[in-house]
């Protein structure tokens, strides 16, 4: 009697288990009422919506697919192309650009884009947004003789105004009903996120999923998912698992360590391309007029240490080993990403210990037998921070000090909390920088298209602001300034060249790679892939960046919307019902023997 | 006597908060400045600095910022988390019903099978069955509980792939209705759950375990198997609830470990609780978040322990006579 009791429970058991795992899995194949969804998973969601105080490039995502820039960036070369403006021309002194806007534009609410939001999100963004407030600097006044125009007025000619304005163009009649107090604070817009782009934020649920659906009012080509959802899960393995495992479309960011492992799954491709990004070694080039309680060993100040440094470093071998290979050798501080700019300079420095030690034996830094080279008093001894939270960078900095060492340049790897690194570049004393390093290694990453912001970190004016190895030449900033109101690409090119070199020569930075974005999507689910933004080399839909690169993907043919998981249901059963038997096989023949058998106790 | 025995654990309780309260009010004063993130912002002006200090309250003198603090998490008011810019109550309210899922299911079934297997072991003491049950017992209670949860994942939703790796729920699915969104969530349960399960079942079966043995060699017993009654009945009856006591003290401490472990346990799951949500806070160095959740984990642990303490005096009547 009570072991039919017992198989009863355990059947009820196995059907809750058949049920639950039976009605999951059917549920898996649909989408949100038969729509086309794309998933994208991620081990980070945006912080907030609110682009006011937004900090991450997951907002930046988000942001990108929901509104346009007043120029948007070309996904063929990331050069100006139609956003809200539909044109644009420049007057004779460059100073004054005028916009002609798109009269079909709409927001998805369907009151019409005009100069007035244009006017106000260059106002009021521009000046307020957490990251939007250096584009605006140069702007003297910002006029709208109709609902279609808008004129900028600039100090002096500057080309980001054309390619590199980069603020989003809001709807005021929703923003601008919001003081900028709350704007800056904890206001949260309401949703739908009403937008420009082809797709408009209709859920967010943060730390569990972001929805975007398509936009019906978009006035470009009908985008081909109808919806977009950016799935949340608590680590990076979780999403690179996720897409193996189908439960998931595409990952934005891949690991370096799991790159080159989920490219040899059959139905995943990956994509490497290179991102506005580097890593590099700075030095602390800081002069006493500007910083005079800096504390460091001058002789990092010798160019020729440098320069030594720079040709006993092995840049290949810490891409090979520290980034997995998925990086790009670096040569010099404009990333190769900046295609209509870049050009490899003729300063490289090359691996070459002998020249290294050449250079250092020319200066006067004497060898001194197994220890670090010295010249007088002064001693090729230095300390090289790195992160806690960048292990590949910790890994850098000790691929240096040991290839350094070689040539008589010590480096001591000190490896502290972010927190303390930027105490360390950034801490004052009487209001003028104190920098307290000799070296360290870290990253910086720079805007689209526009090169200006990265080429800024080594100017004089941004020390006591952005720059961290202090590095002041005034023929820097001169062709710095000049470049930056340049709007002819080749003379603009040519300028920066010029810039580039000089930084090679004095070398502030040894930019040691140019970091890349990994990207993975399964093929079985996606088509229309091609390498975007730009064009041939960029990345699967131009994140961050643009929503254009979005457009061209859909579903694969033959995609059944997710799931992957009903062949095992069957298994799942089975293991269920056999697992459970043997618990009830058990249970009762524990019980048959303990009425027969007599307790056992201890003598 | 019954009242005052109650007050004064409600009592210790009380100031066990309090302490909890004033401790982690100083700890994350200690650990520096929260406008630090903002800092890192090469726009950040000293006029900006001073605004967020102003905003956070930061500016008063450390003894308006307590009594501020005290009187705001009176009012489950935690502050505002410097990440989303949201209340923080508002995302532990939002986390705490996952977490409630995935530790009532998990210290259920650790209990129930633990104390089970335990109740089996000792009736069977230095036969096959004990010290194999012993063997899995100590296995499960030795492994880490991140160790085991990846195994889970490589198996179940790897190589047989069977059960989702991860998430509360399948993602971008409408349900046709509450029954079938509540059979998704239970086929995403099933491997934190158990990962918690086996996480804590080790401890409760070789508790249980000793616990039985000593019972089963006490006079009683002996006089009850005398009389006639069957051995199954006299475990059941007369054996196993004079066995559970100690089952339930530890239960109560075991909710601090099992806080510390569901960090580890739904972040490996992407389970939307609260240790995903202390995780995602260290990463970000969102301090309010922290300081929230950490003052959710010790009160929970707290009255954890206080209420097995009530529930001792009601099961064990020499608490009661003392």
């Amino acid at each position: 009697m009570r072991a039919k009791r017992l198989w009863a429970a355990a059947g009820a058991l196995a059907v809750v288990i058949a049920l639950a795992v039976g009605g999951a899995t059917t549920a898996i194949g649909k989408g949100s009422n038969g729509n086309s969804v794309l998933k994208i998973g991620w081990a980070q969601d945006p912080q907030t919506l609110n682009p006011f105080v937004g900090l991450d490039e997951e907002d930046f995502t988000a942001w990108a697919l929901n509104w346009d820039l007043l120029v948007n960036f070309s996904p063929k070369d990331l050069g100006p192309t139609a956003g809200i403006a539909k044109s644009w021309s420049v007057s004779k002194d460059q100073k004054t650009v005028t916009f002609k806007l798109d009269p079909t534009a709409k927001w998805s609410d369907g009151k019409p884009v005009t100069s007035a939001d244009v006017k106000w999100s260059l106002d009021v963004l521009g000046s307020n947004g957490a990251l939007f407030t250096s584009y605006t600097d140069n702007i003297t006044s910002i006029d709208t003789p109709d609902p279609h125009t808008v004129v900028i007025h600039t100090k002096r000619p500057d080309a980001r105004i054309v390619g590199g304005l980069f603020i989003y163009i809001l709807p005021k009649h929703i923003w601008g009903k919001v003081p900028v107090k709350d704007l800056t604070g904890s206001y949260q817009a309401k949703l739908p996120l009403v937008g420009s782009g082809p797709y408009v934020v209709t859920d967010f649920q943060q730390g569990h999923i972001l929805t975007m659906k398509r936009n019906p009012l978009f006035r470009g080509p009908r985008p081909k998912y109808d919806e977009i959802d950016f799935i949340k899960y608590g680590n990076q393995d979780a999403v690179e698992r996720a897409l193996q495992l189908g439960e998931i479309d595409l990952v934005p960011e891949v690991s370096a360590a799991n790159f080159a492992r989920l490219g040899t799954q059959s139905d995943i491709d990956t994509f490497r391309a290179p991102a506005p990004a580097f890593t590099e070694l700075s030095f602390n080039m800081c002069q006493p007029r500007f910083c005079p309680d800096a504390k460091f060993n001058p002789a990092i100040q010798d160019r020729a240490v440098r320069q030594a440094v720079g040709y006993a470093v092995n840049r290949s071998r810490l891409n090979a080993i520290a980034s997995r290979g998925t990086s790009f050798v670096a040569h010099g501080i404009l990333p190769s990403y900046y295609k209509s700019f870049y050009q490899q300079p003729k300063q490289d420095y090359p691996f070459d210990p002998a020249k290294a030690k050449q250079i250092l034996d020319q200066a006067g830094w004497k060898e001194n037998g197994s220890g670090p080279r010295t010249k007088g008093n002064e001693t090729l001894s230095f300390n090289l921070y790195a992160r806690t939270e960048s292990p590949y960078t910790i890994e850098d900095a000790k691929l240096i000090a040991e290839e350094a060492a070689k040539v008589g340049i010590d480096f001591h790897v000190q490896v502290v909390s972010t927190d303390k690194l930027t105490e360390l570049t950034v801490q004052k004393v009487n209001g003028k920088p104190a920098p307290d390093f000799d070296t360290f290694v870290w990253g910086w990453g720079g805007d689209p298209y526009d090169p200006s912001f990265l080429l800024s970190l080594l100017t004089t004016d941004e020390i006591g602001g952005s720059s961290d190895s202090f590095y002041s030449n005034p023929q820097y900033d001169r062709l710095f300034k000049q470049q930056a109101g340049v709007f002819d690409t080749a003379k603009r090119k040519a300028i920066i060249a010029r810039m580039v070199a000089l930084t090679q020569r004095d070398l502030p930075y040894l930019v040691l790679t140019y970091d890349p974005n990994l990207q993975a999507y399964r093929t079985d689910r996606i088509s229309g892939v091609h390498p975007t933004c730009p064009d041939g080399s960029g990345d699967i839909f131009c994140e961050q960046i643009s929503y254009e690169g979005m457009l061209p993907l859909g579903p694969a043919s033959g995609d059944s919307g997710g799931g992957g998981t009903s062949g095992g249901t069957v298994a799942l059963i089975v293991i269920g019902v056999v697992a459970l038997a043997g618990i009830g096989f058990f249970v009762i023949r524990s019980r048959r023997r303990g009425r027969a058998e007599p307790v056992e106790l201890e003598e | 006597m019954t009242g005052r025995w109650l007050a004064g654990k409600a009592a210790a309780a009380l100031a066990t908060f309090v302490f909890v309260l004033v401790f982690n009010f100083f700890l994350f004063r200690v650990m520096g400045d929260p406008t630090t993130q903002l800092a890192k912002l090469p726009q950040a002006t000293p006029k900006e600095l001073q605004r967020l200090r102003a905003d956070y309250g930061l500016d008063k003198p450390l003894l308006g910022q307590f009594v501020d603090y005290v009187g705001d998490t009176a009012r489950f008011d935690l502050g505002v988390s410097q990440r989303s810019r949201q209340p923080v109550w508002d995302e532990i309210a939002s986390a705490i019903p996952w977490t409630l899922l995935l530790v009532g299911t998990g210290t259920l079934l650790a209990t129930v099978i633990g104390s089970w297997l335990g109740v089996v072991a000792a009736t069977r003491r230095g036969k096959g069955t004990d010290n194999g049950l012993l063997g899995f017992s100590l296995f499960t209670y030795a492994a880490p509980e991140y160790w085991i949860g990846i195994i889970l994942i490589l198996v179940f939703a790897v190589w047989l792939p069977v059960l989702p790796a991860g998430l509360q729920t399948t993602p971008g699915v409408e349900f046709s209705g509450f029954f079938d969104n509540a059979l998704d969530v239970a086929k995403h349960l099933i491997l934190p759950a158990t990962t918690i399960t086996l996480m804590l079942l080790g401890q409760y079966f070789l508790i249980m375990r000793s616990s039985m043995v000593d019972v089963l060699t006490e006079d009683f017993i002996t006089v009850k198997r005398a009389t006639g009654l069957p051995w199954h009945r006299v475990v059941r009856r007369h054996a196993v609830p004079n066995a559970l006591l100690p089952l339930v003290t530890l239960s109560a401490i075991q909710f601090g470990a099992v806080a510390g472990g569901l960090i580890t346990v739904e972040t490996i799951f992407s389970w939307p609780g609260l240790g995903e949500l202390s995780f995602q806070a260290i990463n970000d160095k969102d301090f309010p978040v922290l300081e929230g959740t950490f003052l959710v984990f010790s009160a929970g642990v707290i009255l954890a322990n206080f209420l097995a303490d009530c529930l001792y005096f009601y099961l064990d009547p020499r608490v009661q006579s003392r």
